[in-house]
């Protein structure tokens, strides 16, 4: 129960530290919102119908959107060595990657779902089939973009390069969870059964375990010093 | 093995490969039957099935000895992985070229999200990301570390990236050789495809000794110059 307990301490201080900066939270909202307005330039009507590709763009606007906040994960507390104190506290090195992963999880869930109202606004969508499936796959997705998102912040903002290393390393290893969760959007938002995405979304369930799994087990290696 | 008997023993094996690849080619233009169905074009297999498959046994040996030098921090295990990461790059980039080329005779378009092509392409860029995170970082010990985590990660991710690109799309000549009910290629073009597969296996370990020696010397190089520091 200690342990959760760290877990739920580290949460609670990234999402105080977003709450008072709102650094993140404004820049990937603001991201979200004016990348549908592009998008709505970057569609013409009289060749595709929005809602044809709305679901490929709904998962990018989320992984760019995404990449924004959670490359700055280590961003803040990289000053004045804070988070040094943070690894010298007794707190186990997986208790600290969950408790970033679950904030980081928390700020991009927020951000998908805005991101989809968004396209529903702008694009005047339906909400699909299944509401509650589409929550879900969004969820597991985001649980995995985060999951390898935090662990390589962390690798890139060790190295000279930063950021910019960011997408060279996750992207790659994003295809499946952009396959899977593009198809199951799309064909939610075509209104077909929630029986045909049932798959997606298990292998979208099974991507995000692996990452939390291989980061919480990993980041230790990344921050050892 | 003294630094010098890996040396020689790199370029022995490196010449040799050299020597059996162009026998390989040889063999390839001259002896072997044409293909009833996809003609001449077909030629090319010999070179990208044994380049694909080398390319798989380097980032597999990449990766597996980058899990064991995160355990056991023996630097001899670092240096196995990036020349092994090096020779998948380079196998790998030769994959990357004969199959679009053959794709545009066969399929009549140099790319189409062949799952296999696609996976390769994605390994290479996981590989490539490797190599930015190592010359990336100041401490060359922290650039080991987070290079051998991209490595861990990306196999890992491997069984989900197939699973999704074949579950998006296959076009890809089905496996002749590895299937249960035995290879189904003519015997002159099985003997080709094992010779050259030989070949590429000889000259990937040529390249990787050859590579391995040079990073023992890198790493006699840096603790020479810390000591010089130190004192």
């Amino acid at each position: 129960m200690a342990y959760l307990g760290q877990i739920r301490a580290i949460v609670w201080k990234d999402l105080l530290l977003e709450l008072r900066t709102r650094e993140r939270l404004v820049s990937m909202g603001a991201f979200a919102v004016l990348a549908a307005v592009l998008f709505n330039y970057a569609i013409d009507k009289t060749i595709v119908r929005p809602q044809d590709v709305a679901a490929g763009l709904i998962w990018m606007t989320i992984i760019f959107g995404g990449l924004l906040g959670v490359g700055r994960t280590f961003h803040l507390e990289a000053q004045d060595g804070a988070f040094q104190g943070v690894l010298m506290s007794p707190t186990p090195k997986d208790a600290v990657f969950l408790g970033k992963a679950i904030s980081n999880f928390l700020l991009l869930y927020l951000v998908s779902l805005l991101v989809v109202a968004v396209f529903m606004l702008f694009f005047d969508l339906e909400l699909g089939s299944s509401p509650t499936a589409l929550a879900l796959a969004l969820g597991l997705g985001s649980l995995g973009f985060v999951s390898l998102g935090t662990l390589f912040a962390a690798v890139s903002s060790g190295t000279r390069m930063g950021e910019t290393l960011l997408p060279v390393l996750v992207f790659p290893l994003l295809v499946p969870m952009v396959i899977y969760g593009v198809g199951a959007t799309g064909r939610l938002l075509a209104l077909r059964p929630v029986t045909e995405v049932a798959g997606s979304i298990r292998m979208l369930a099974a991507f995000a375990v692996m990452a939390l799994g291989a980061g919480a087990f990993l980041f230790r290696f990344v921050v050892e010093d | 093995m003294s630094g010098n008997g890996l040396r020689k023993g790199g370029v022995a094996l490196t010449v040799l490969g050299l020597i059996g690849l162009l026998a390989v080619y040889w063999l390839a233009f001259f002896w072997v039957s044409t293909e009833i169905r996809q003609g001449v074009a077909q030629r090319i297999f010999y070179v990208h099935v044994p380049a694909a498959w080398t390319a798989f046994l380097a980032f597999g040996i990449a990766a597996l000895t980058s899990a064991m030098y995160l355990w056991l921090r023996d630097e001899r295990l670092d240096r196995a992985a990036v020349s092994a990461a090096e020779g998948g790059m380079v196998f790998g980039t030769i994959m990357l070229i004969t199959g679009p080329l053959w794709g545009k005779i066969a399929w009549g378009t140099y790319w189409n999200w062949e799952p296999r092509l696609t996976l390769t392409l994605l390994l290479w860029f996981i590989f490539l990301g490797y190599f930015m995170v190592r010359s990336a970082t100041d401490n060359p010990e922290k650039g080991k570390r987070f290079a051998a985590v991209v490595a861990i990660v990306g196999a890992l991710d491997i069984p989900f990236i197939h699973l999704s690109v074949v579950w998006f799309r296959s076009l890809h000549p089905e496996p002749v050789v590895l299937k249960p009910e035995g290879p189904s290629l003519p015997g002159d073009m099985l003997i080709l495809l094992l010779a050259s597969l030989a070949v590429f296996q000889i000259l990937f370990l040529g390249l990787f000794l050859l590579r391995y020696s040079i990073e023992n010397v890198r790493g006699e190089v840096e603790s020479r110059a810390r000591e010089a520091t130190v004192a």
